[in-house]
C-alpha cells in the first residue's frame, strides 16, 4: 500500500504534543471544510486532514502509525509481520487497501471522525465496525451529475459508476464497484439533489441500507444564465431600436420568440417573457428575462457618422445635466 | 445494480419520519427537537408523528458533520446553519444579479 504522511497532512513535527495535533487539525478544518469552504480541491484536502486527524488523535492508533516507520509520500510499503500481529485484527491478504482502511479496521475506539468521505462517488457514515452485532445503516452515497439546460428542461437519464464499502464475508471492508443510470425529472435546477431510497451501501448486521443521493450540476450555457428556475439572456439592440422600438427575435429553449421593443428603451432594462424559463416538476415554468445592451457597432461609415451630427444638431437632450454644478443631497 | 434504472424520490411531495432522519443524518433525537426550536428545521407535520420534507435530510446531515468536525453543540449548531443558508441565499442572489451584467 502507499504510505501517507500524516503528520505532513497536519503540518505537525512528529514528535507534536496532542494538543498540537488537535490545534492543527481544528485550523485545517475550518479553512477546508466542505461546508464552509468553497475552493477547489477543499473536499479532498479535508479528507487528507480528517484521515491523518483521525489516526493521530487516537494514542494507539498513533503509535501503530508511529511504528510503521518512515517512508516517502506515497512510497509502497508493507506492515511487518510484527506489526501485524500487534496491531491488525484478523488474518488475510492486505493487498487492496489503503492506509486508512487498515486503521479503519483496527476497531481502536472511533474519534470524532464523521467521515465525510469523498462526496461525490464517496459517501458518509458506512461500515466502520466491522465484525458489529448491532445493525448498522449503510453508507448514503453521493454522485454527481453535470446537464445542459436542455437536458434539464426535458429531464433526461444520467449514467454513474461508484465505490461502496461493503463487508465481506471476511469480516474485512472491501470496496466493490456499483453502476446503474438515474432517471432525472424535468424542471431540475443548479445545486438540486434527488434522493434515491435504499440504493446506497448496504446495511449491516441487519441495518437498512443507505440512500444514493445525485446533485445536479448545470453546465454552463453559451446564451443562458440560470438562476432558479429563471433564465437570462444578454439581448444586445441597436440605438434606434432603442430609441423608435422594433419587433426582434429573441430566443429561448423552445425556440425564437417574437417580441415588441416598446419605444424607450434603456440599458440594463429587463424584458420578461412569462413561462419561458425552465420548467418545473409538475406544472408552470421560470421565466425568461432579456436584459437590454443597448450597442453600437465598432466602427460606423460615413453616412451613419453624418445622421448621428445631424441627430446631435437636432436634440436638445443632455444625459449628464444632473452631474453639473456642486453635488446636492438626496 | 447494473443497468437498472433508478426512480429518484419526488423531492417536492416527499417526506420522512423522525426515525428515518435520524437514520440517515446520524443527529440525536433530543438533537433534532432542539434543532427545530431553533427554526433551524422545519417540520412538515408536527408532533405526536414527526415528518419532515425530504430536504431536511441534506441540511440534518450537514449539522453532524459540522457537530463531529467541529465539536459544535446544537446551539452552534444552529448558529453555522443559520449563517451558511444565509450566505447561500446571497450567493443566489449575487449570481442573479452577475446574470443581468453585461459580459
Amino acid at each position: 500500500m502507499k504510505f501517507k504522511d500524516y503528520y505532513a497532512s497536519l503540518g505537525v513535527e512528529r514528535d507534536a504534543s496532542a494538543e498540537e495535533i488537535k490545534k492543527a487539525y481544528r485550523k485545517l478544518a475550518r479553512k477546508y471544510h466542505p461546508d464552509v469552504a468553497k475552493e477547489e480541491g477543499a473536499e479532498e484536502r479535508f479528507k487528507e486532514i480528517s484521515e491523518a486527524y483521525q489516526t493521530l488523535s487516537d494514542p494507539e492508533k498513533r503509535q501503530a502509525y508511529d511504528d510503521l516507520g518512515r517512508h516517502g509520500p506515497g512510497e509502497e510499503f508493507h506492515p511487518s509481520p510484527e506489526w501485524e500481529t500487534r496491531f491488525s485484527r484478523g488474518g488475510g491478504s492486505q493487498q487492496e487497501v489503503d492506509l486508512a482502511d487498515l486503521f479503519e479496521r483496527m476497531g481502536f475506539g472511533g474519534g470524532g471522525f464523521s467521515g465525510f468521505g469523498g462526496g461525490f462517488g464517496g459517501g458518509t457514515g458506512g461500515p466502520r465496525r466491522p465484525g458489529a452485532d448491532f445493525p448498522i445503516r449503510g453508507q448514503d452515497v453521493e454522485v454527481a451529475t453535470e446537464l445542459t439546460l436542455e437536458q434539464a428542461a426535458q429531464g433526461t437519464e444520467v449514467s454513474f459508476s461508484l465505490s461502496v464499502p461493503v463487508l465481506g464475508a471476511d469480516g474485512r471492508v472491501q470496496k466493490q464497484s456499483r453502476s446503474g443510470r438515474i432517471r432525472v425529472p424535468r424542471g431540475v435546477v443548479e445545486g438540486e439533489r434527488l434522493r434515491v431510497p435504499g440504493k446506497g451501501g448496504d446495511g449491516i448486521a441487519g441495518g437498512a441500507p443507505g440512500d444514493l443521493y445525485l446533485e445536479v450540476r448545470l453546465a454552463p450555457h453559451p446564451r443562458f444564465k440560470a438562476v432558479g428556475h429563471d433564465l437570462y439572456l444578454e439581448l444586445p439592440i441597436a440605438p434606434w431600436e432603442a430609441a423608435l422600438g422594433a419587433e426582434i427575435s429573441v430566443p429561448s429553449l423552445d425556440g425564437p420568440v417574437a417580441v415588441n421593443l416598446k419605444p424607450g428603451m434603456r440599458s440594463g432594462q429587463k424584458l420578461r417573457l412569462a413561462g419561458k424559463g425552465l420548467p418545473h416538476r409538475r406544472d408552470g415554468a421560470g421565466d425568461l428575462y432579456g436584459v437590454i445592451q443597448i450597442v453600437l457597432p465598432e466602427t460606423i461609415g460615413e453616412r451613419e457618422q453624418a445622421l448621428y451630427r445631424e441627430l446631435a444638431e437636432a436634440s436638445a437632450f443632455h444625459p449628464r445635466h444632473h452631474l453639473e454644478g456642486p453635488p446636492t443631497d438626496g | 445494480m447494473a443497468d437498472d434504472l433508478l426512480i429518484p424520490d419526488d423531492d417536492e411531495g416527499c417526506t420522512v419520519a423522525l426515525e428515518e432522519l435520524l437514520a440517515a443524518s446520524g443527529l440525536g433525537h433530543e438533537e433534532v427537537i432542539e434543532l427545530v426550536q431553533f427554526g433551524v428545521f422545519r417540520c412538515a407535520q408536527h408532533a405526536p408523528v414527526w415528518t419532515f420534507h425530504v430536504r431536511t435530510v441534506r441540511l440534518a446531515r450537514r449539522a453532524a458533520r459540522l457537530r463531529d468536525d467541529f465539536g459544535l453543540n446544537v446551539s452552534g449548531m444552529a448558529l453555522a446553519l443559520t449563517y451558511l443558508e444565509r450566505i447561500e441565499a446571497l450567493e443566489g442572489r449575487l449570481r442573479e444579479l452577475e446574470s443581468q451584467l453585461p459580459r
